[in-house]
């Protein structure tokens, strides 16, 4: 019945997108396409459930359900296998789009119609791509004749519980972009007196703080479960994440400028298309199986090719769009280097170029592979002589630019502001080299940077000035922890790997490790050999039992090793047991990560942060409506 | 904001997009790795023989006729699905089929070839792994194809599918 129900519904949803799509073109009355949309919102909310549902239950008459699930695997990854394979994420990302189809037709009214039937159009647009492409090439619901008994299990390292809801917040902030990308289109079409930029900016708020999160949770993940003592690998797939994230940032502040301002304009409207066309692209290096990696599930060429023609239809017309239909929008105004609007605007131009050098080092090998012939990879090193030195000044910029103020600046005044920060900043760095006692210049660069910034916020916020927007000063005040968290788990990790024998022991940083012995245990549905570590500290008193696991999942026939690491605020030790055996001991590998947890805490400031911004500019919404 | 800068994203849209679509429509795979010994001799090992009481030396071994190298074991799941087109290789004149067990238990080995049919000439022994460090072995089941003069001609990471079965005939056909 469910996987019949959610077929069905299926279908239902491609007839609501198109009708919407052609309903909206002729600009008719409120009641059509009041029933498009929630028409099209309810069946995607019915065949995304009964999807659930059937996971849930273990129907394994749905072939979806055979290939990624099994009865013994936990109810929470029953539930996010649905997305965790190629066919229920579609799902979702459909899902996600109707939402924010039916919020942006929540804006509707009289004096702006024709404006939101156009951005619903194009979303509609949108929306009947993604479900064409669910059915034709990827349908979760296909059925398995003769129904067998169990599944053949779910991969196990996608069993995490950060990983359990890192995609939907993910999509919440790729998909989030689409609604940007319809209400800039709009834009272009129309010649009214609209105030789009104020319909765009709660849309590019929601996307951006999920993306954060939802990037953060990513990292997490690799952080806890890949057992590789790192957090973020410049993987091509972390990079289709990250660059739409970069352009967002660009997007959101010169929004500022458009809101203050009325300048920029033209800007903002490329931005907004190129985000969510790097979003698709993504999705496409994703999904296409064009290059390897955790996250490529599909490996079918006709799927590649779908989305990629649908994405140079997408960005074809949106384009040219802009190249014939953007003229109203430009203007010629220029900026003092030193106001508000200047140190946005230098903003802007770094994060699209640490965007375009980020793009530049993820396609760079399939361009060398499609004329030459040739494989190559581009690793860690690359992005760290490109990405750091341009990132730099953005970030010493930031801690100063929301201090100063629209127009020209006084110089002097300004000088006087930033007065106490530069004291806090310069005592908590020696505090801090006091601590770690390790010099390296982006060390030294990183720290004052994070406390520059950590600082100029901090006395923003007890400012109780109304002048600025507290969202705002939040969310820069976990980009200065996550920035401090970066450095110090970048710059002073330390990495021990050896071979241990039970009874020996080992010294990392002020620390003593004894390996005292492995137990075999049981888990629900792995099997798993768990090592014994007794961590010292150079007193030695006891400071953690750390219990590393090398797990065997039998369904799967799939190895995983589970980290063990012991957290607080200062540092991560974070052991991981290898390969071995009894006479020749195992691999260990121990990792001194300090200041890790402050990464986590910045991503959730930042998400806190824009959260509000959100709530701030949706307020302001309804009062101008 | 000057106009014409519109260009720049055009171009650069379209290129990454011909890009993806020519990489779409040429058969590759992603997870081909490749490997530094091709076109070159094989790498000298000796090792104990499974079955036949001998050790086998690589310098002596190479240079009469096609040799297809398996790296195999039988913890491997995936092994046991190419075992069907192993098999097949074995039943062609043109070439010997050598198997290298790697990291694996002698027993268990004898008892896997004993249900599933013994396709190779000859199993050595890699019991810690070092034959397949001087290949190169990415990850098991991995396949090598070798000339009669001893030089490595192709390289498979992965399992044997129907149409790497089809591609190393070819090779061993224009190698013939």
């Amino acid at each position: 019945m469910a996987p019949f129900l959610g077929n069905f519904s299926l279908w239902l949803s491609l007839f609501f997108g198109t009708y919407q799509f052609f309903i909206s073109k002729k600009n008719s009355k409120l009641k059509f396409i009041n029933i498009a949309a929630k028409g099209l919102l309810i069946s995607s909310l019915i065949s995304f459930f009964s999807l659930l549902h059937c996971h849930i239950v273990s129907d394994f008459s749905v072939l979806n359900v055979f290939q990624n699930s099994h009865t013994t695997k936990p109810l929470l990854y029953k539930i996010s296998g649905v997305w965790g394979n190629h066919e229920g994420s579609m799902l979702l990302w459909i899902l996600v789009l109707t939402i924010f189809n039916y919020f942006i037709f929540k804006l509707y009214n009289e004096k702006n119609s024709s404006f939101i039937s156009k951005a619903l159009e194009t979303q509609a647009f949108i929306t009947v791509g993604f479900i064409l492409f669910t059915i034709l090439t990827s349908n979760p619901f296909e059925r398995l004749f003769p129904i067998q008994d169990n599944g053949l299990g779910f991969n196990p390292i996608l069993q995490d519980p950060a990983l359990a809801i890192h995609p939907p917040l993910l999509y919440i902030g790729y998909v989030g972009f689409s609604a940007v990308f319809s209400i800039s289109i709009a834009t272009l079409y129309n010649s009214e007196k609209i105030p789009w930029h104020s319909y765009m900016k709660p849309f590019v708020l929601t996307a951006w703080t999920f993306l954060t999160i939802g990037i953060a949770l990513g990292s997490v993940w690799a952080y806890y479960e890949l057992g590789w003592g790192g957090w973020w690998f410049w993987d091509p797939v972390e990079n289709a994440s990250f660059m739409p994230w970069l352009l967002g940032t660009a997007l959101l502040h010169s929004l500022i400028i458009v809101e203050k301002r009325k300048s920029l304009q033209a800007w903002v409207l490329l931005l907004s298309i190129l985000t969510f066309l790097l979003s698709v692209i993504g999705t496409f290096l994703v999904r296409s199986g064009i290059l390897t990696s955790v996250h490529t599930f599909a490996l079918d060429p006709s799927r590649g090719i779908y989305i990629l023609a649908f994405t140079a239809l997408l960005g074809g017309y949106s384009l040219i769009l802009f190249g014939s239909k953007s003229k109203k929008y430009f203007d010629n105004s220029y900026f003092s280097f030193f106001s508000k609007e200047g140190s946005i605007l230098i903003n802007n131009i770094l994060m699209v170029v640490v965007c375009a050098t980020v793009l530049l080092g993820t396609i760079y090998p399939l361009i060398i592979e499609a004329f030459t012939n040739n494989k190559i990879s581009v690793g860690e090193p690359y992005y760290n002589s490109t990405v750091i030195p341009i990132i730099l000044p953005a970030i010493l910029i930031m801690g100063i630019g929301p201090i100063l103020g629209w127009g020209k600046e006084d110089k002097f005044k300004t000088f006087q502001k930033i007065i106490p920060s530069i004291f806090l900043t310069i005592i908590m760095t020696i505090i801090i080299f006091f601590v770690y006692q390790t010099y390296t210049f982006i060390g030294i660069a990183g720290i004052i940077l994070a406390f520059w910034i950590i600082s100029n916020n901090l006395f923003l916020l007890f400012k109780k000035n109304k002048k600025y927007s507290i969202g705002m000063i939040i969310s820069h005040l976990g980009i200065g922890l996550l920035i401090l968290g970066i450095t110090g788990s970048s710059v002073w990790q330390k990495e021990k790997i050896t071979k241990m024998k039970m009874g020996e022991n080992i010294n990392i940083k002020t620390y003593n490790i004894i390996f005292e012995k492995i137990n075999e245990i049981k888990g629900p549905n792995y099997l798993a050999l768990q090592g014994n570590f007794l961590v010292l500290d150079n007193k030695k008193q006891v400071v953690v039992k750390l219990k590393p696991e090398n797990r065997f999942y039998p369904i799967t026939n799939n190895f995983t090793t589970e980290a063990s690491i012991h957290t607080n605020l200062f540092r991560d030790l974070y052991i991981v047991l290898g390969d071995g055996n009894p006479n020749e001991g195992w691999i260990v590998r121990i990792y001194y990560n300090p200041l890790v947890i402050w990464i986590w805490i910045g991503a959730v400031i930042i998400f806190l942060g824009g959260i509000i911004a959100l709530r701030v500019n949706l307020k302001k919404l309804k009062i101008s409506s | 904001m000057n106009k014409q800068l519109i260009i720049i994203p055009i171009v650069i849209f379209s290129l990454i997009l011909l890009t993806f679509f020519y990489l779409l429509s040429i058969e590759r795979n992603p997870s081909n790795i490749p490997s530094n010994l091709l076109e070159k001799k094989v790498p000298n090992f000796e090792s104990e023989s499974l079955l036949k009481n001998y050790i086998f030396d690589s310098s002596k071994e190479f240079n009469d006729e096609i040799t297809l190298v398996n790296f195999f074991a039988t913890w491997c799941k995936p092994c046991k699905e190419e075992h069907v087109y192993i098999k097949r290789f074995a039943k062609e004149e043109k070439i010997r089929v050598i198997g290298i067990n790697y990291k694996d238990s002698t027993k268990k080995t004898i008892k896997w070839l004993g249900d599933l049919g013994n396709p190779y000439s000859n199993v050595l022994l890699d019991k810690n792994g070092r034959i397949a460090i001087d290949w190169g072995v990415y990850g098991i089941p991995e396949t090598f194809i070798v000339s009669s003069e001893g030089i490595i001609k192709y390289r498979h990471a992965g399992p044997i599918t129907k149409k790497i079965y089809k591609k190393i005939n070819k090779i061993i056909m224009e190698i013939d």
